[in-house]
C-alpha cells in the first residue's frame, strides 16, 4: 500500500497528470537518446531558457483562474524593455529601474485591463486586444524602431549572474513561483480569485470585491509581464521594438496544458509549471535531436487538444476505478485538489 | 368517448414521468376534443405542469401512458418533432434573437424561403409579413425585436410559432410579464387564433384571466389530474379547493408556535418605504421586527425576488427609503448591505448562491472572512468552532469541510448557501426560496434554523413559490400581485386557498 502522503500528492496531481506523466516521459525519452540532452549545463539552459514564458504564465494563472485571459503581455514585456534602456541611459540606478518596471507593467496591466475588465465589465478579449494593440504602436514610436544596447550591470546581472552555482533566472522563477503559490494557496486574495473565476455573482453577493480583486489580478500580470520584459533585455542584452506576439498565447497555452480552466476557478500555478516545463523539454529536446522547432508547435497544439480533452474524460475514470473501495477520506483528498497545488 | 365519434384532436392518457427519486407525473391525462378551444393547465409549484408541458412540445420523454394526436399515439423526440406534429410552444422565458428583424424572428429555425442557393429576403419578408397580418400583429417587419415591447417580442415567438403550422399552441404563463393593457391585446390574438381553428393550451394561475378565457380546465396535483371539464363547471373556489386538495397540509403548528414571541412592541429590523422598482414592483413598504419571520407571496413576475434583491442592493439603485434598527440605510451593493448585517440567501443555489468548485469550508466562511485582510494568511481554524457549530445546528457533517462544494446533494449545497450567512448572524436575513428542490428532511433542518435564529433576534424576509412553506414558517404573509402588496395577512388566521387566490389577483 502507498504511503498515504504519497497518495495525497497523487491525488493532488489529477488536474494536470497528463502533463506530469508526458513531462516525465519526455525527459525520459531524451536522456535516453540525447547524450547532450541529460547534462547539467543543458537542463540549466532549457530551464533558464524558458524563464520569460514562466514568469509570464505564472500571472497568467490568476488571469485564468478568475475566467479571464490576457493577450497584452507580450505588449508590455517589449514596453518595459524600451522603459528600462531608456531609464537606464538616464542614470537611474540599476535596481531601481527594474523595480519602476515592475511598478509600470502593474499599472499597465491594471488601469488599463483591470479597469476595463473588472469595473466597466468589457469583454477580455477587445479590453486585452485593443491594449495589445495600442502598446505595440506605443513601443515602436517610442523607440522610434530602434533597438537600445545595454550594457548596464543590473540587465547582466538579472540574466547571467550565478548564485549558488544557479543561473540568476532560475532562482527568479523559483522565486516567483514561491510567491505564486503562497498566493493562491494561503492569501484571502487567491480564494478571491477562484471564487470570482467559478462564479463572479456568488462572490459578489457574499461581499468579496470583485472589481478590486479583477484589477489586482491584471495588475499582477502587467507586473509579471514587465520582469519577463526586463530579464529578456539582460539575456538579449539589448531593448527590441518588436513586440513577441506569442508570448500571450504560448503562456496561455502553458497555463492550459496544466489544467487550469479557461472558464476560471480551477488548476493553479503548480501546474502551469509543468506546462511551461512541457514546452521547453520539447523545444530542447527536438532541436537536439536536429528535428526543425516547428514541430514543437505542431505537438505543443495537439498535446493542448488531448490535454483539454482529457481533463472531460480523465477524473470520471479515476474516481470510478478508485469509487468502490474509497473512503470519506478519500474523497475528501481528491476534492481537496480542486485547489490545485 | 362515444363510439363512432371522431378521435380528439389531443390526448394524454396515464403520462408518468420520474426524475431520480421524484415522481413529477403520476397519472396526467388532457384532451382536447377539437381545434378551435382554450384549454387552459392550471397547478401548483410542483404539480407536475412544466413537466407536462415539456412532453407535449417535445423536451422531455415520458416513462409510460400515450400522447396521441387524432387517434394516432405519438413521441416526440425533439421540440423539432414535436413542430413537425403541429405542436408549438411559447415558453415563460420570452426566447428571441434580440439583434435580428421581426421577419427573421419569425422566420427562424424553419421558416425562410430558399431559392437557389440562398435565403429569399423579399419572399422570407412577405411570408413573414402574411403570419402577422393574420395575428393581426401592426409591426414594422424590419425592426429589431431589441426595440419591442416584452409583449410585443412575446407576439414575434407566437408568430414563430404559427409559421410552423401549428395546431396546437402552448402557452406558458404568458401574461406573467405583461401590464393589464398588453394582457387585452394578448387575449385579442389569443381568440382570433381560437377562431382560425388553432387550439390553445394555457397556463396561468390568474383566477380572472383565466375564466375570462377558458373554454375548457385541466387541473394537476401531484402528478395527478385531479380534475378536467368545462370552464363552466368551475367556479373559482372549487378550482382552488381541486388545487390544494382536499384535506389541508399539515405542519402549520411550528408557524403558529413561534409566532407567540413577536409582538407590535419589538423594536423594527427593517423599515421599508416607498420600495420601486420600474416595472416590477410599486410602492413596497414594510416592518420587520425583530424576531419576526415575513412571507412573500405571489405569481411568477408579481416582483417578490426584485423586493428582496433592492433590499440587499444586488439590483442597482432602488427608489425607496430604507432603515436598519432606525439608522437610514442606502442599499448600494452587498458589501455595504452585509455591514449593516443583512444577507441574502439567492434564489438559485448553484450559480448565485455558491462557488460550487470551491471546498465546503471556503464557502461557509466566504461571508464571514469578506472584509479580512486580504494578503494576511487565513489562520487555521479561524472561526472553525463558528462554522463547526452553524454546521452542527443544521445537521450537516462537519466532516464534509474539505470536500467540493459540487458532489454534496442539492438539500446539502441549501444548507451550506444558508450557512454561510449563519456563520456572521445577521440582524436582517433575506431568504429567496429557500428550501426550492431539496428533500424533506433537509427542508425541516433548515426550517427548525430559521425558527431558532428568528427566536434569538434575527428578523427574516422569506420569499417562497410554496404556499404551504409560508405558512409552516411565517409569523405573517405579504402577498403581491403585479408588483404591489395586496394583503397582509397573519398567519394563524389565513390559509393557502385564500392566498392563491389573493396572487391570482381575485379580491377576497
Amino acid at each position: 500500500m502507498l504511503n498515504p502522503l504519497i497518495r495525497r500528492a497523487w491525488a493532488s496531481t489529477s488536474q494536470f497528470r497528463l502533463v506530469l506523466l508526458l513531462v516525465v516521459a519526455m525527459f525520459a525519452f531524451f536522456a535516453l537518446t540525447q547524450p547532450a540532452f541529460s547534462t547539467s549545463t543543458n537542463v540549466q539552459n532549457l530551464v533558464a531558457n524558458s524563464s520569460l514564458l514562466w514568469v509570464v504564465a505564472m500571472g497568467m494563472t490568476f488571469v485564468l483562474l478568475s475566467g479571464g485571459f490576457d493577450l497584452s503581455v507580450g505588449a508590455t514585456a517589449a514596453l518595459t524593455g524600451i522603459l528600462m534602456a531608456k531609464s537606464l541611459e538616464l542614470g537611474i540606478p540599476g535596481p531601481l529601474v527594474v523595480v519602476l518596471c515592475v511598478a509600470a507593467g502593474a499599472l499597465v496591466g491594471g488601469l488599463l485591463n483591470g479597469v476595463a475588465v473588472g469595473k466597466v465589465g468589457l469583454s477580455v478579449f477587445v479590453v486585452t486586444l485593443a491594449t495589445m494593440t495600442s502598446l505595440t504602436g506605443v513601443v515602436s514610436l517610442w523607440s522610434g524602431s530602434n533597438s537600445f544596447l545595454v550594457t548596464a550591470p543590473a540587465a547582466k546581472w538579472l540574466a547571467t549572474e550565478r548564485f549558488l552555482g544557479l543561473p540568476m533566472p532560475i532562482w527568479i522563477m523559483a522565486a516567483v513561483f514561491l510567491v505564486a503559490l503562497y498566493v493562491q494557496n494561503r492569501t484571502y486574495f487567491g480564494r478571491d480569485v477562484y471564487a470570482i473565476g467559478g462564479s463572479a455573482t456568488a462572490a459578489r453577493l457574499s461581499g468579496i470585491h470583485v472589481p478590486r480583486t479583477l484589477i489586482i489580478v491584471y495588475a499582477v500580470a502587467g507586473a509579471c509581464a514587465a520582469l519577463a520584459g526586463t530579464i529578456g533585455v539582460g539575456r538579449v542584452g539589448a531593448a527590441v521594438p518588436t513586440v513577441d506576439s506569442t508570448l500571450a498565447l504560448q503562456a496561455i497555452a502553458a497555463v492550459l496544458l496544466g489544467g487550469t480552466a479557461l472558464t476560471g476557478g480551477s488548476g493553479g500555478v503548480g501546474g502551469t509549471a509543468l506546462g511551461v516545463l512541457f514546452i521547453a523539454i520539447l523545444q530542447n529536446g527536438l532541436s537536439l535531436a536536429g528535428v526543425a522547432s516547428d514541430w514543437q508547435n505542431v505537438v505543443t497544439g495537439v498535446i493542448l487538444i488531448v490535454a483539454v480533452a482529457g481533463d472531460r474524460i480523465d477524473p470520471r475514470l479515476i474516481t470510478r476505478r478508485r469509487s468502490p473501495s474509497s473512503t470519506a477520506v478519500d474523497r475528501a483528498t481528491l476534492s481537496a485538489s480542486s485547489r490545485g497545488a | 368517448m362515444v363510439d363512432g365519434h371522431p378521435a380528439p384532436l389531443l390526448r394524454l392518457e396515464g403520462v408518468q414521468k420520474t426524475f431520480g427519486p421524484t415522481r413529477a407525473l403520476k397519472d396526467a391525462n388532457l384532451t382536447i376534443p377539437t381545434g378551435g378551444v382554450v384549454h387552459v393547465l392550471i397547478g401548483e409549484n410542483g404539480s407536475g405542469k412544466s413537466t407536462l408541458l415539456g412532453v407535449l412540445s417535445g423536451q422531455i420523454r415520458h416513462d409510460a401512458g400515450t400522447v396521441s394526436l387524432e387517434g394516432r399515439p405519438v413521441r416526440f423526440g425533439s421540440p423539432v418533432a414535436a413542430l413537425r406534429h403541429g405542436v408549438a410552444m411559447v415558453s415563460q422565458e420570452i426566447a428571441v434573437a434580440p439583434d435580428l428583424s421581426v421577419a427573421e424572428n419569425v422566420l427562424l429555425g424553419r421558416g425562410q424561403v430558399r431559392r437557389w442557393a440562398g435565403i429569399s429576403r423579399s419572399a422570407s419578408r412577405s411570408k413573414a409579413q402574411g403570419v402577422l397580418e393574420r395575428l393581426d400583429f401592426d409591426v414594422d417587419p424590419d425592426c429589431p425585436v431589441r426595440r419591442l415591447r416584452p409583449d410585443q417580442r412575446q407576439m414575434v415567438e407566437i408568430a414563430r410559432a404559427l409559421t410552423a403550422e401549428a395546431r396546437i399552441l402552448i402557452l406558458d404563463e404568458p401574461t406573467s410579464s405583461l401590464t393589464d393593457d398588453e394582457v387585452g391585446s394578448l387575449f385579442a390574438t389569443v381568440r382570433r387564433l381560437k377562431a382560425q381553428g388553432v387550439a390553445i393550451i394555457f397556463v396561468s394561475h390568474r383566477m380572472q384571466e383565466l375564466f375570462e378565457i377558458a373554454d375548457d380546465i385541466t387541473v394537476l396535483r401531484d402528478g395527478v389530474t385531479v380534475a378536467e371539464g368545462s370552464a363552466a363547471s368551475f367556479t373559482p373556489e372549487s378550482l382552488v379547493s381541486a388545487m390544494l386538495g382536499e384535506d389541508p397540509p399539515a405542519g402549520r403548528e411550528g408557524g403558529s408556535a413561534a409566532s407567540a414571541g413577536v409582538g407590535s412592541d419589538d423594536p423594527v429590523a427593517l423599515r421599508v418605504s416607498g420600495l420601486v422598482v420600474p416595472g416590477s414592483v410599486e410602492d413596497f413598504r414594510l416592518d420587520l421586527r425583530r424576531g419576526e419571520i415575513v412571507g412573500l407571496a405571489g405569481l411568477v413576475g408579481a416582483g417578490r425576488s426584485e423586493v428582496l434583491e433592492s433590499i440587499f442592493g444586488a439590483r442597482g439603485h432602488a427608489a425607496g427609503t430604507f432603515e436598519i434598527h432606525g439608522k437610514p440605510y442606502v442599499p448600494h451593493g452587498p458589501r455595504r448591505a452585509i455591514a449593516h448585517g443583512i444577507g441574502f440567501v439567492p434564489a438559485d443555489r448553484k450559480a448565485d448562491g455558491l462557488v460550487l468548485g470551491m471546498s465546503v469550508g471556503a464557502n461557509m466562511t466566504m461571508v464571514d472572512t469578506h472584509d479580512a485582510p486580504r494578503l494576511a494568511p487565513p489562520a487555521r481554524g479561524r472561526g472553525a468552532a463558528t462554522v463547526a457549530r452553524v454546521a452542527a445546528s443544521l445537521r450537516l457533517n462537519p466532516q464534509l469541510a474539505e470536500t467540493g462544494t459540487a458532489r454534496l446533494s442539492g438539500g446539502n449545497q441549501q444548507k451550506v448557501a444558508v450557512a454561510k450567512w449563519l456563520v456572521r448572524r445577521p440582524g436582517v436575513l433575506l431568504l429567496d426560496e429557500p428550501t426550492r428542490g431539496v428533500d424533506v428532511m433537509a427542508k425541516a433542518d433548515i426550517h427548525q434554523e430559521l425558527r431558532a435564529i428568528a427566536a434569538a433576534g434575527s428578523a427574516l424576509l422569506v420569499n417562497s413559490s410554496e404556499i404551504d412553506e409560508l405558512l409552516t414558517l411565517c409569523h405573517r404573509v405579504l402577498v403581491m400581485f403585479r408588483g404591489r402588496v395586496v394583503a397582509d395577512l397573519a398567519v394563524p388566521d389565513t390559509d393557502d386557498s385564500e392566498i392563491l387566490k389573493l396572487a391570482g389577483g381575485q379580491p377576497c
